[in-house]
């Protein structure tokens, strides 16, 4: 049976890559993408265009959690299963702590944890008694000190917890929760992060989908609940 | 043969000496009754399942219920003032059915293939047990009488009995006055028919005390294969 995968995040960077890697697996034959960016989500469905997955744009800003209940309801009813969730969206705006605004801390956990953990709610509703894998996107950010980055390394230190717990909180249920820390990859995020970096000499957003590609594969059943470092090694 | 299930939750949480009742208590993550749910979730014989919970519980345990997707096989009913008036109130409302699993949602650790057996077993009135590893005296205050080991049985659930015959057990035990703490002796009491033991698993504990959490956590940890 052809598998679905949802991917948030999917109009640029790591979730576009993402999406274009997984519609030439010959085992996935639906793609739901989110992201705010409708005209982002456009051009990575153009990317896919030699799939021969379906593939769905959802355009949707995951700031809105109260509609995220009904958006995987949507998509469970476009596709009528989900086997995969990529859980890639991600937002940061760097500042110094007394730099910090409300607004900064609340956009910034909303996006990178709370419509993470929402996200994953709704679609381990829709596929208990199922194999299924979720994968979170962390990054090295989480498991370092990053002055400067206060809210986004927190919250990305957030999502490898959380994603740790899941993992166990899920097991035998058939669910598996796979957790990667990309270090730097060329991404419009990392050039909000790093906006001196020069983006050709780092890791690139296809060397990141690949690895979530062979840990998305139905072979993998051993990686799961760690979280796994990517990184380039120069 | 129709099947139906009654699961027992209806704890108050006095003897754990936590403000949550048991039944509610997380392993593993989850809520005890949850552990139990899940794995009759797996087995169509069983075609109805009647959770018994207090009455100052009840929307807790449907919400409980909603949340973890259980569909309309499992609903909740308001239990009795003991163990014994819950399982009758469950036996009344799984009238029509010819045979009924009573579980209880303190032993989480129940497998799938427990459930399976009870129901493949060819006796109508069957439980588990498991030898006594211990000596046990009659007494109090001084040992007043001996008790042979091997010839008693430390009484697991589930069980399975007939449904009609164990509803008129009940019937007569309550015309008696008579308590029990569960129902193979209330059946050996007042039934017409044997009750088969099969043996039980050591794993299989009742959650009473707060050290048995522990112990669960760990057990629960190895079947999943945890180092």
């Amino acid at each position: 049976m052809a598998r679905t995968c949802i991917i948030t995040g999917a109009s640029q960077g790591i979730g576009r890559a993402t999406a274009i890697r997984l519609s030439r697996e010959p085992d996935v034959g639906g793609i739901a993408l989110i992201a705010r960016n409708a005209e982002g989500l456009a051009e990575t469905q153009s990317a896919m265009a030699d799939s021969g997955a379906t593939v769905r744009l959802y355009p949707y800003d995951l700031g809105d959690l109260d509609g995220i209940p009904a958006l995987i309801g949507s998509i469970h009813e476009e596709f009528g299963r989900i086997d995969v969730l990529c859980n890639i969206a991600g937002y940061a705006e760097p500042r110094a702590l007394l730099d910090t605004t409300n607004e900064n801390i609340v956009r910034t956990y909303t996006i990178n944890v709370l419509a993470m953990i929402i996200l994953i709610r709704e679609v381990v509703r829709r596929v208990r008694n199922r194999p299924a894998k979720i994968l979170n996107v962390a990054s090295t950010a989480g498991i370092t000190s990053r002055p400067g980055w206060l809210a986004y390394a927190s919250s990305k230190a957030a999502v490898v917890s959380l994603s740790s717990t899941l993992a166990d909180e899920l097991a035998g249920s058939g669910i598996k929760v796979y957790t990667i820390s990309p270090g730097r990859t060329a991404t419009e995020l990392r050039r909000i992060l790093a906006p001196e970096e020069d983006m050709t000499t780092i890791m690139q957003p296809d060397e990141v989908a690949d690895v979530i590609a062979r840990l998305l594969d139905d072979s993998e059943r051993i990686l799961d609940g760690q979280n796994i470092i990517v990184r380039k090694q120069v | 043969m129709k099947t139906g299930m009654i699961v027992l939750a209806g704890g108050i949480g006095k003897r754990i000496g936590r403000p949550v009742p048991k039944q509610f208590l997380l392993l593993g993550g989850n809520p005890l009754l949850v552990h139990v749910l899940e794995k009759v979730r797996s087995i169509p014989e069983i075609e109805s399942i009647v959770i018994t919970s207090p009455a100052s519980h009840l929307e807790d345990t449907r919400e409980l219920i909603a949340n973890h997707t259980f569909d309309g096989r499992f609903t909740c009913i308001e239990g009795g003032a003991s163990r014994q008036e819950s399982v009758y109130n469950g036996l009344l409302a799984l009238d029509g059915y010819e045979s009924v699993i009573i579980h209880e949602a303190v032993r989480p650790l129940v497998s799938t293939d427990d459930f399976r057996a009870l129901i493949e077993s060819p006796d109508e009135n069957v439980m588990y047990g498991i030898p006594i590893p211990f000596t046990v005296l009659k007494g109090a205050e001084y040992v007043e009488g001996l008790l042979e080991r091997r010839e008693l049985v430390n009484v697991q659930l589930p069980q399975k009995f007939n449904a009609s015959e164990l509803r008129v057990a009940h019937e007569a035990a309550t015309k008696d006055g008579l308590r029990f703490t569960e129902d193979a002796s209330l059946f050996f009491q007042y039934g017409q028919a044997p009750v088969r033991i099969l043996p039980g698993s050591d794993r299989n504990i009742k959650i009473t005390v707060p050290a048995d959490l522990i112990v669960a956590e760990a057990l629960h940890a190895d079947s999943l294969g945890r180092d």
